[in-house]
């Protein structure tokens, strides 16, 4: 269970931020405006912080500068009503470690706060990851499920890798997109699943147990078998 | 540059000639008034000096006319007074003219002879005005005084109209000229400015000088229509704006509790594929309304902030990679041809977005089995980047509309195929922003083609004269 802190003025989606984040088993307390949250992310002891970036008072941007600047170092995820790249570019400049624009699906900003808890749990550098019998070496970029190689090309080695890296978790597409693309806008869905569909026949050769799963709705997630 | 034919045809030039077209032509009438009055007045002068001499010669005794005669003559000190008298049969008798003069009538009035007389000790002959008049006895007298002084007065007059005209015309014609490309040098910089606005860009202005005339007037009268029609640009977008934006939040609602009642379970047989469809469609709706926003924030976006040196090959080369299994799952041989090894001026993101847009729409619109190739060439104005595909082409009358927000061809695709035609207008909106520019025709081997120029259009400068 993580101790989270949501940081937003609008009690609607807030409340949406709450249910959400608790329903997942998440301690969830939220303040509404910023010189409450500021003090409280301070004293410490969240994993993780959402934070909206327009804020009555003290904004969500001076916040989290202030925050940084305090030596504070819990994973942030600005949510914004504005969608302007700029706005993106300075909202992570500033210190956030995630950005999601307004309005957004519930289920998405979780899985965006379930990555920062993990990337937070995660930091120590790894060279070689691991689920179940896959095998991921970072150094010499080479995969194996069990005995076998598995012949990725640079593209569908990035993509494995984010996906090992957040095991367990629901990616979104956009999320995957972003991740491994590196770009902020709508590909159309089909082209992620696509290649998510070629990935999957060289890591999940029929015979083996499968590791990446659908999620209705949602995104994909790579787990060992339940 | 201005070009001296600018010059000639500017307004103010021709005012400049006109003006001073006029302002010789009052000269000259001007001038010869005061020439013919002079005239008219030293003439009445002579007359009268001529008239006087006579009198008092036909006044005085017969006997001492000759003496009067001698006493006049040595008077004359500037020797412009001939005399002479003659018989009653024309016999010269005395004083300095020998003949009496063919063309003076002899009727004691004052007449011009503009020959003037021939007088003893002279050989030139000036103009003169003279008169002949009868004494009693039968005798002539005849007298005429040079007006050499009138004709030199109308020259120095002439000479005055010369000098005077071309010390004002010609320096005044050089100084309009100077001063007639001030305002073509306004209107040039009008035409700079109007410019962008032509190209959608309506938060422009026409620079106004200050100096409140009728070049001022006519930008403030511009400026104001501008501001009017920003304005109410501005409304019919933030309506529409407002209405995407708005619908996105409950949407968003809607699109979660669905997946609320997915995760829980949904209960009844059947309900999972039912929640599983509506979850597909909402998602399509704010798809939808996002690129609506998306193209709104891209029209609105005018930085240049995010522009960087873009590898075009290498963007080209991502694009490929992230499209290429979706083609070939389509059964599509995508090819990249791109041999480009250039850097241009643009947003990495935005660039990436609107190639991989095109190659999206490519790839959805070439049958099952079709052929798209990106081909990447440099021209000498700059790289450009040719998307051809397979497709069922686009018409040539739609090729502009398909340019629109939610245009979808009627012609050849089905309704199935998914996406709504936004996809080309963010494509035109992001490359509208660089100023690069995109062009639709067909393919040689059937298809479309789309031809993207990546280099900033060089502003074409309409010669505003023709």
């Amino acid at each position: 269970m993580a101790r989270l802190l949501t940081i937003e003025d609008d009690a609607v989606t807030a409340r949406e931020i709450v249910a959400e984040l608790k329903s997942r088993g998440n301690d969830v307390d939220w303040v509404d405006n910023g010189h409450e949250g500021l003090s409280r992310a301070v004293e410490g002891g969240y994993d993780a912080i959402t934070l909206d970036r327009m804020l009555p008072g003290l904004d969500g941007l001076a916040v989290i500068t202030a925050l940084r600047r305090a030596g504070v170092q819990t994973p942030v995820l600005m949510i914004s009503a504005l969608s302007d790249v700029d706005e993106r570019v300075r909202g992570l400049r500033a210190g956030g470690d995630d950005y999601l624009t307004k309005p957004f699906a519930p289920d998405e900003m979780a899985a965006r706060v379930e990555v920062l808890l993990r990337r937070q749990r995660a930091a120590e550098r790894e060279t070689v990851l691991r689920v179940g019998d896959l095998e991921l070496d970072l150094i010499e970029r080479r995969a194996r499920r069990g005995a076998m190689n598995l012949e990725l090309l640079p593209i569908e080695f990035r993509l494995l890798e984010f996906l090992v890296r957040n095991s367990g978790q629901v990616l979104t597409r956009t999320m995957i997109f972003e991740a491994v693309w590196g770009y902020h806008f709508d590909p159309g869905t089909n082209v992620i699943d696509v290649h998510i569909g070629r990935l999957r026949k060289k890591v999940d050769p029929p015979g083996l147990a499968p590791l990446i799963r659908t999620v209705r709705g949602s995104g994909y997630r790579l787990a060992e078998t339940e | 540059m201005l070009k001296l034919s600018d010059h000639w045809r500017s307004a103010t030039t021709r005012l400049i000639f006109i003006y001073g077209a006029f302002f010789v032509l009052w000269s000259i009438v001007l001038v010869a008034v005061v020439y013919w009055e002079t005239n008219r007045y030293l003439s009445r002068v002579v007359d009268e000096i001529v008239e006087q001499r006579v009198r008092y010669l036909i006044s005085i005794d017969r006997e001492r006319l000759p003496e009067a005669m001698e006493a006049t003559g040595a008077l004359d000190l500037r020797g412009v007074m001939s005399l002479g008298l003659f018989g009653s049969d024309g016999r010269y008798i005395d004083g300095n003219i020998e003949h009496v003069p063919a063309d003076l009538p002899v009727d004691g009035a004052i007449h011009p002879l503009p020959q003037g007389v021939e007088r003893r000790g002279r050989e030139e002959r000036k103009s003169a005005r003279g008169i002949a008049k009868r004494l009693g006895n039968g005798e002539l007298l005849v007298l005429a005084r040079d007006t050499s002084v009138i004709d030199q007065v109308g020259v120095i007059i002439r000479h005055a109209l010369l000098w005077g005209l071309s010390l004002t015309v010609i320096p005044g014609l050089i100084g309009g000229l100077l001063l007639s490309r001030r305002p073509l040098r306004r209107v040039r910089a009008i035409e700079a400015a109007i410019e962008p606005i032509a190209h959608g860009d309506l938060r422009r202005r026409l620079p106004v000088s200050g100096r409140g005339d009728e070049v001022d007037l006519l930008a403030a009268i511009v400026n104001r229509m501008l501001g009017e029609i920003e304005r109410l640009m501005g409304e019919v977008k933030g309506v529409c704006d407002n209405i995407a934006h708005d619908l996105r939040t409950p949407l968003t609602r809607l699109r979660a509790q669905l997946h609320r009642l997915q995760q829980t379970g949904g209960g009844e047989e059947g309900v999972g594929p039912m929640l599983e469809r509506c979850i597909v469609d909402v998602d399509a709706l704010l798809e939808r309304f996002r690129a609506l926003l998306r193209i709104s924030e891209l029209e609105d976006l005018r930085r240049r902030g995010g522009f960087a040196s873009v590898d075009l090959g290498e963007t080209l080369r991502q694009v490929h990679e992230l499209y290429a299994p979706l083609a070939e799952d389509n059964a599509i041989a995508f090819r990249l041809e791109s041999a480009l090894q250039t850097n241009i001026q643009a947003d990495p993101h935005l660039l990436f977005e609107a190639f991989s847009n095109l190659i999206a729409n490519a790839i959805k619109f070439s049958p099952h089995g079709g052929k798209v190739c990106v081909r990447a060439s440099m021209e000498a104005s700059g790289p450009r980047v040719d998307i051809l595909d397979s497709g069922p082409g686009i018409p040539s009358g739609e090729r502009d509309a398909v340019l629109k927000r939610f245009y979808r061809s009627e012609s050849g695709r089905e309704p199935a195929a998914q996406g709504y035609g936004l996809g080309l207008s963010i494509v035109a909106a992001i490359l509208r922003l660089h100023g690069f520019r995109m062009r639709i025709d067909d393919n040689e081997t059937g298809g479309t083609r789309v031809s993207v120029h990546c280099w900033v259009e060089a502003m074409p400068s309409p010669h505003f004269m023709r």
